[in-house]
């Protein structure tokens, strides 16, 4: 790690649309060595343009990606030699065995002879496939053709990962299996940016995370940082029949809280403290003609998503 | 180049752990093939030991009876038409239409009364063809044999001019013996072909007989309808083959395993060649199977070795340029699965794959000679004829032109629509 390297990932106010639709507005963020940092949002999001903007494959209409200081579209492919990109999708050849992919994809990256081999078999290491790396991807599970291409991302060395969300569609022990594997990835010195959309995975591995929706970033930082965002006290959510002229006057007349959101008979306030707390749930009652459900939260981004956007990561 | 060489040698790999749709592709054109010739019915040789022509079986009801209609219809029976065709007379129009329908003709020729007389005397008359609907091509070579003999008739007709209905009358009064009438008749008509044999003498086309020890290849003296039709087969399982591989630029782009290489050090240009590349390579390993098979299982002579090399390379180009072409214009594979199969079935019936080209009209021919097919047929076809280079330079440049034109617009069109984020 050269001390005077330029940041990994540098995304400075990148736009794209497609057609008269606005993907992307003026994202920008940056990722540094040793870092995992997440993009946070909802399907249609504009996480993976973001993604496809930063791995060369759609020009920015405005802005600039840079990679270790060089373009992310430079026609030398120096810049992509750099980047391992996991796609959202299974992206691998399933007629073909898991060593056959992986040297496949070694080879495109320069990757021969010994080193090539050595490459090879490191990842298969790497994602617990080495006792199945003759056998062809078409006989693999949903959860083994994750891991494998995770480890056609890994097969390179790459110095900046991108994973758009490695985790879709598997069950919780493989998720556990590949987020620590992301981990190591940060430990070992390399820059991971890491989209997804579940929130405990984020809060879990990511150091900072970007929020962003409708192309936008909404909110940035550390776990700790979004936080503070909602509040330092609980997040109560409630389900029922009450008006939002209703809600908003619970949260006036009760000290301590704030409305943080309200639609379609579902709202949630941020309290200052438990005290608050239970002062709000009295008023809610009273002033509810009929109650579904009322939860009382730590503060969670789930709870800055539905304060920053008016509704659920998931909607 | 070392891109190149990996992304093509990774698709051939994808193709023999696969290889069920490759064989699919090689078998339709076989199972066409032999349909065919079971069709016909005898596959035997048209050497000592090659496959034969079958022979066109054809009726004839002589209504008139004149020496001309005798000449029209004895025509049909001398020894050099009669290794082509069987000829049956049938005294009435009920017994001929009988046998038609009891498949024992291809077609029924029916002369009118009056017949001959109307052609001596200039005026116009008719010959009725009733071709048999059970069966595709022999009656339509009974139709292409009945208008070069009209053709022929009506010419000699005009050449005889006035002379015509004396030898009608002639002819009918049973004047033939009458030696003065002969006489100036034979003086009016020499009067009349003076000038007609500038026209006619010395022939421009000369017929010089040859000896051979043994058969020429594909020259057996007869009509060889598998070394014919086989060059049709493999020029569709050829395009079938293309169009099936060329089909993994979408199925890429659906898996997202092109993205994810265009994501790396891959440029679009090196992933398109690369693709075209294993594909001319998938075609040329089809384009030799299905000529072993010709020639093991049916005794096809391919001809002379560096011809048919130049000749398949060209038409591997072709094919691969097509396909290329074919696939810079599709959006799904459904799309390209439909629209495939469409148009090798469509150009594989204009090019002359199960008929020859030469019985088209004049527009159709012009459409046929826009395909693959076309080219590829005669290229092949010229080969089992026993042809060497003379025989196909032709041919072969024309395709190797449509080949480099094809390839090089596929490949442009096919990465502006990379660049358009649709591919």
């Amino acid at each position: 790690m050269a001390g005077d390297e330029p940041e990994a990932l540098q995304v400075s106010d990148v736009r794209y649309s497609y057609g008269k639709a606005r993907a992307v507005d003026g994202v920008s963020f940056s990722v540094r060595r040793g870092e995992i940092f997440g993009l946070l949002g909802p399907n249609g999001a504009g996480k993976t343009t973001t993604i496809s903007m930063i791995s060369g494959l759609l020009p920015p209409e405005s802005g600039q990606v840079l990679i270790f200081g060089a373009e992310a579209t430079d026609p030398s492919g120096r810049a992509r030699l750099r980047m391992g990109v996991v796609p959202q999708e299974i992206a691998l050849y399933e007629e073909l065995s898991a060593r056959e992919n992986l040297r496949f994809w070694g080879e495109i990256y320069g990757l021969k002879g010994a080193s090539l081999d050595k490459a090879v078999n490191q990842a298969l290491e790497q994602v617990g496939l080495a006792d199945r790396a003759i056998e062809r991807a078409s006989k693999y599970s949903g959860g083994l053709k994750r891991r494998l291409n995770l480890a056609i991302g890994l097969v390179h060395s790459p110095d900046l990962l991108l994973l758009d969300e490695p985790t879709v569609g598997i069950d919780p022990q493989a998720r556990l299996r590949i987020l620590g594997l992301v981990k190591a990835q940060a430990a070992a010195g390399r820059a991971v940016l890491y989209t997804s959309h579940y929130l405990e995975e984020a809060e879990q591995i990511c150091d900072r995370i970007a929020v962003v929706d409708h192309g936008r970033v909404l909110a940035m930082g550390t776990v700790a940082e979004l936080r503070r965002l909602v509040g330092e006290g609980p997040v109560v959510t409630l389900k029922g029949d009450v008006s939002p002229e209703q809600l908003q006057m619970v949260a006036d007349r009760t000290p301590g809280v704030s409305l943080i959101s309200a639609s379609g008979g579902a709202a949630s306030f941020s309290a200052s403290d438990a005290a608050a707390c239970s002062g709000l749930v009295r008023e809610l009652f009273a002033a509810a003609t009929k109650v579904d459900d009322l939860r009382v939260q730590e503060p969670t981004l789930e709870a800055l998503f539905l304060k920053l956007t008016g509704r659920e990561l998931r909607d | 180049m070392s891109q190149v060489l990996t992304l093509t040698l990774k698709d051939l790999r994808r193709r023999l752990a696969d290889p069920a749709a490759l064989l699919v592709n090689l078998a339709i054109p076989l199972a066409i093939a032999g349909a065919m010739i079971l069709a016909f019915g005898d596959i035997g040789g048209g050497g000592d030991s090659g496959p034969a022509a079958p022979k066109l079986r054809l009726g004839v009801v002589n209504l008139d009876e004149g020496f001309v209609s005798e000449l029209l219809a004895g025509a049909t029976q001398n020894s050099e038409a009669a290794r082509h065709m069987e000829v049956r007379q049938e005294p009435d129009r009920e017994s001929g239409l009988k046998l038609l329908r009891d498949q024992e003709f291809s077609a029924l020729l029916v002369i009118p009364k009056g017949f001959g007389s109307s052609v001596l005397n200039g005026r116009k008359t008719s010959l009725e063809l009733i071709k048999n609907p059970a069966q595709s091509i022999m009656p339509v070579v009974a139709q292409q044999i009945t208008e070069v003999g009209a053709l022929y008739a009506s010419g000699a007709a005009k050449l005889l001019g006035d002379a015509g209905p004396r030898v009608s009358a002639i002819a009918e009064s049973g004047g033939w013996q009458n030696a003065q009438d002969i006489g100036a008749l034979a003086a009016s008509l020499a009067i009349r072909f003076r000038g007609v044999d500038e026209l006619m003498l010395p022939p421009l086309i000369e017929i010089d007989e040859t000896k051979q020890d043994e058969p020429a290849a594909g020259a057996s003296g007869g009509f060889d309808l598998i070394s014919w039709m086989f060059p049709g087969m493999i020029v569709m399982g050829m395009i079938f083959v293309g169009m099936s591989q060329m089909k993994d630029l979408l199925r890429e782009r659906d898996a997202g395993t092109m993205r994810r290489q265009l994501a790396g050090p891959v440029g679009p240009g090196t992933l398109l060649i690369s693709k075209v590349l294993s594909v001319g390579v998938v075609v040329t390993a089809a384009c030799g199977i299905l000529m072993a098979i010709g020639a093991g299982a049916m005794g096809i002579r391919w001809g002379p070795l560096l011809p048919l090399a130049a000749s398949t390379s060209a038409l591997v180009l072709a094919v691969t340029g097509f396909s290329a072409l074919m696939f810079s214009m599709v959006r799904t594979e459904r799309q390209g699965d439909a629209l495939g199969g469409i148009v090798t079935m469509v150009m594989s019936l204009l090019g002359g794959a199960f008929v020859p080209v030469q019985i088209m009209p004049a527009w159709m021919l012009n459409i046929a000679r826009l395909t693959v097919n076309y080219w590829g047929n005669e290229t092949l076809r010229a080969l089992t004829g026993g042809g060497g280079w003379a025989e196909v330079a032709p041919y072969l440049g024309v395709l190797a032109v449509l080949g480099l034109v094809m390839t090089s617009l596929g490949v442009l069109l096919l990465r502006r629509r990379h660049l358009r984020g649709a591919l």
